[in-house]
């Protein structure tokens, strides 16, 4: 195979409501190569993806596809070029068959009748993926009764059908056990070798390892290179990945952890928790981060009462708490800060003041009546300690930016007073203005005497605001380091492989 | 124009006060305004009102006519034997609360949907009058059989109605229990996630609504001094009009008592003004459909034409 670039996107810009989530990404696909696109979460990966596929117009920068330039990319002119996406997330109709689901909308027909050829529909089915996967699967089985993997091949099957030039992969193995990885990555493997072009977009460092010819890495929406995984180690890369400047976004660690707060013990729940067990400290925040499904979300959901450990137990201030009871865990003094704002953590039809009150109202009601006049008072402190940007507290949620509604449900917590803050990705969606906000706020509840709880899957945020960091690989936390002494290339090491550099390099000794 | 999207329902109210003031000249009297409250709004307000506490919660009621009816089953079952009134009136309204208790742990402990819940509920409500009236014979208190205090008089009636509504708005106004009511309406996991307990606030709701469709069935049937089976299944389909036409008073469309009350008051309005023109009753409910759709449709087309 020759060094033709099949695609190339060059000095792709795209921001979003004044965030620049691309400035400069530039990528170029070798025909009949598999190319890896790595970076951390934030760094514009999915964004040049969806600009690939037509879902974003650019801001600036050109898409050449097969040599020639393609302004005004739509998802089915995309399409129509030869580019077919498999994304994350299944897109196969649970109750069509197999055969059903690969050809839908060009089922072959009986003697060129508008009447599907069922015989051959199966007979072509089974064939198909007995010669892209050399599997086995029955052409009538039901789609929704197929493993996730074989659901995966289905649908990259499926994509194949349709004589793709550029096939696109965005984080194919995320809900696939390690054997059913492994047949994918012959697949691909067997799919490069007829002259498939592929790329390949995982967190993975050792799928890409395995799998690419080259890798490009992003960071800060820009392409910071392009090397061979084969001649770069796993650490290279990691570095590359990272941001060294540390800027001065982040507050001074100030408080002196004091007596536990919360106390976890021995938390499990089905596959998702194992033997889980975590001190949370008075003045103290402590960070926890994994890859999706690592079991950061269902150990903040477990304390805040959102779901029922199957085994261990919470206590707070030494008392057991009642497990699976978010109105226990509020009572109790937790309070959670959602990641999904918009459905779990405000009302937009409600009122600043009805938002940030509505987990204390006994706190403003006297002879079983609400005392407004003490509700704006206190609401309208807050908002002027956090720098709420709104016309006041009687304003309705919904004309607040992103920023600002996530520092009312930061008030909510604070009104509440609560001893222990649970914040699961609080910075999600916030500008960069309205994050060093946050970021004080939340050193300075610690300051003030709570223990507190970051779930981020953002490194540089979580080493900058925690004094202590919790890795979650695979339901069970890995280590637990101050965060102080701990750099992002361990990090990042354990967060994607669920082990430090050291014990893999002593394991291959 | 925005005050016609916004405020077309009192627009429409005002019209048809005009209307029935030209061409029926009985309209525009003391004694006519009396007889809308008596014999139209009193009782619809108090079912509407109890309906638009559980659409506020995010809920239907579709069982609360059933409430209504148990509620006077129970009071002029046991007058009918010689128990005293007090009795009476405080068996019936436990029979209403019952009615809302059961519905209360469908949705909040089953975790049925509120629209069929209630529905099954309205179903066997109806079984139960009609099981226990012989098919649906209704019963009558005995005239000219001498009964001391039988029921309530007229105007304290009123006053019954005025209290249970201005009790109702200031619980929903002003009490944690009203704001929470409103958010949980509003955005059930913003309240689970808030710490509020989602099946204590459900009960209460019920609760509420049944005691005040309870009320309004003690005084439907000291009124007509007699428990028809099924009578209050009635003032359903006008108590949910009212308090959907209340929503278009409110900017975010949510259900309000001061809106559900204009409602009421229209409604009351036509079945008055259409009785005193002479038009049949059968053709009631066709002026009132087309009421609804156009309120509801010049408010709607408001709505969209602002976004």
């Amino acid at each position: 195979m020759s060094n033709v670039s099949v695609l190339a996107l060059k000095g792709i810009y795209k921001s979003f409501g004044g965030v620049e989530a691309l400035s400069g990404a530039s990528l170029s696909l070798e025909r009949g190569s598999v190319h890896g696109l790595v970076g951390q979460n934030g760094a514009g990966k999915s964004t040049l993806v969806k600009v690939l596929a037509g879902i974003h117009q650019p801001d600036g920068g050109t898409i050449e596809i097969g040599g020639h330039d393609t302004p005004h990319l739509t998802p089915h002119r995309a399409e129509s070029l030869g580019i077919h996406f498999i994304h994350q997330d299944r897109l196969l109709a649970p109750t069509l068959t197999v055969a059903e689901s690969l050809y839908l909308g060009a089922e072959p027909r009986w003697f060129g009748l508008p009447i599907i050829d069922r015989q051959r529909l199966r007979r072509d089915a089974r064939d198909v993926l007995q010669r892209v996967f050399e599997i086995d699967i029955s052409p009538d089985a039901l789609v929704r009764d197929l493993s996730t993997a074989e659901q995966k091949i289905v649908q990259i099957t499926r994509a194949l059908l349709q004589n793709p030039r550029i096939l696109v992969l965005d984080e194919p193995t995320t809900a696939l056990v390690r054997s059913e990885a492994e047949h994918l990555f012959s697949a691909i493997d067997r799919l490069k070798a007829e002259g498939l072009s592929i790329l390949y977009i995982s967190h993975y460092l050792n799928e890409i390892e395995r799998l690419c010819d080259k890798v490009t890495v992003l960071r800060n929406g820009k392409d910071v290179g392009t090397v061979s995984p084969r001649e770069v180690p796993a650490a290279g890369i990691v570095a590359m990945m990272i941001d060294r400047k540390v800027d001065a976004l982040f507050p001074k660690r100030t408080s002196v952890a004091g007596d536990p707060v919360l106390e976890v013990r021995g938390l499990s729940r089905d596959k998702e928790l194992s033997d889980v067990s975590l001190t949370l400290r008075k003045g103290e925040v402590v960070g926890i981060t994994g890859l999706v499904g690592s079991g950061t979300k269902a150990f903040a959901r477990t304390l805040f009462g959102l779901m029922s450990p199957t085994s261990g137990e919470i206590l707070l201030h030494g008392e057991r708490l009642k497990p699976g009871s978010t109105v226990a865990a509020v009572a109790r003094g937790i309070g959670l800060v959602p990641e999904d704002r918009r459905n779990h953590g405000i009302s937009l039809d409600l009122t600043v003041r009805e938002n940030a009150t509505l987990a204390s109202l006994s706190r403003f009601t006297r002879k079983l009546a609400l005392l407004f006049a003490k509700e704006r008072a206190a609401v309208g402190d807050f908002i002027d300690r956090l720098g709420i940007k709104t016309r006041g507290p009687e304003a309705l949620l919904r004309n607040l930016s992103g920023g600002n509604q996530q520092k009312v449900v930061l008030s909510k917590w604070l009104i509440h007073g609560s001893d222990v803050v649970i914040l699961d990705e609080p910075t999600v969606g916030v500008d960069v203005g309205a994050k060093v906000d946050i970021y004080r706020e939340i050193r300075a509840l610690a300051d003030s005497g709570a223990a507190i709880l970051v779930v981020s899957s953002d490194l540089l945020e979580l080493t900058g605001i925690s004094d202590r960091v919790a890795v979650f690989f695979r339901g069970r936390i890995v280590a637990e380091r101050q965060a102080s002494n701990l750099n992002q290339d361990d990090l990042l090491q354990l967060v994607t492989t669920g082990q430090t550099a050291e014990k893999i390099r002593n394991a291959a000794e | 124009m925005t005050i016609v999207y916004r405020f077309g329902l009192v627009i429409a109210l005002l019209a048809l006060v005009v209307v029935f003031s030209l061409f029926a000249p009985a309209f525009l009297s003391v004694a006519n305004f009396q007889s809308i409250l008596f014999n139209h709004f009193a009782i619809l307000s108090l079912v509407a009102v109890g309906m638009t506490l559980v659409v506020a919660s995010g809920g239907i009621d579709l069982s609360i006519g059933t409430a209504v009816d148990m509620a006077s089953l129970g009071y002029i079952l046991l007058l009918a034997q010689d128990v005293p009134p007090a009795e009476a009136i405080a068996a019936g309204l436990l029979l209403a609360l019952l009615v809302g208790v059961f519905n209360a742990g469908l949705i909040a402990t089953l975790e049925i949907p509120p629209f069929l819940a209630t529905l099954g509920t309205l179903f066997i409500g109806q079984s139960i009058q009609q099981l226990a009236t012989d098919g649906g014979v209704p019963v009558y208190l005995i005239a000219g059989a001498p009964r001391p205090i039988f029921g309530l008089v007229d105007s304290a009636r009123l006053w019954l109605v005025a209290v249970s509504l201005v009790a109702t708005f200031a619980v929903m106004t002003y009490s944690p229990f009203g704001r929470k009511v409103l958010a949980f309406g509003i955005g059930p996991q913003v309240a689970r996630y808030s710490g509020l307990s989602t099946k204590t606030l459900t009960l209460k709701v019920f609760l509420l609504s049944s005691l005040l469709a309870g009320v309004a069935g003690i005084i439907l049937s000291s009124s007509v001094k007699s428990y028809a089976p099924l009578s209050g299944n009635a003032y359903l389909m006008d108590a949910i009009g009212a308090t959907f036409l209340g929503t278009t008073l409110n900017a975010t469309g949510r259900a309000s008592i001061i809106g559900t009350l204009v409602g009421v008051l229209l409604l009351s309005v036509v079945k008055n003004g259409l009785l005193l023109l002479g038009v049949s009753f059968y053709w009631q409910q066709v002026v009132s459909g087309t009421l609804i759709f156009l309120v509801l449709a010049v408010s709607f087309s408001g709505k969209s034409a602002a976004h």
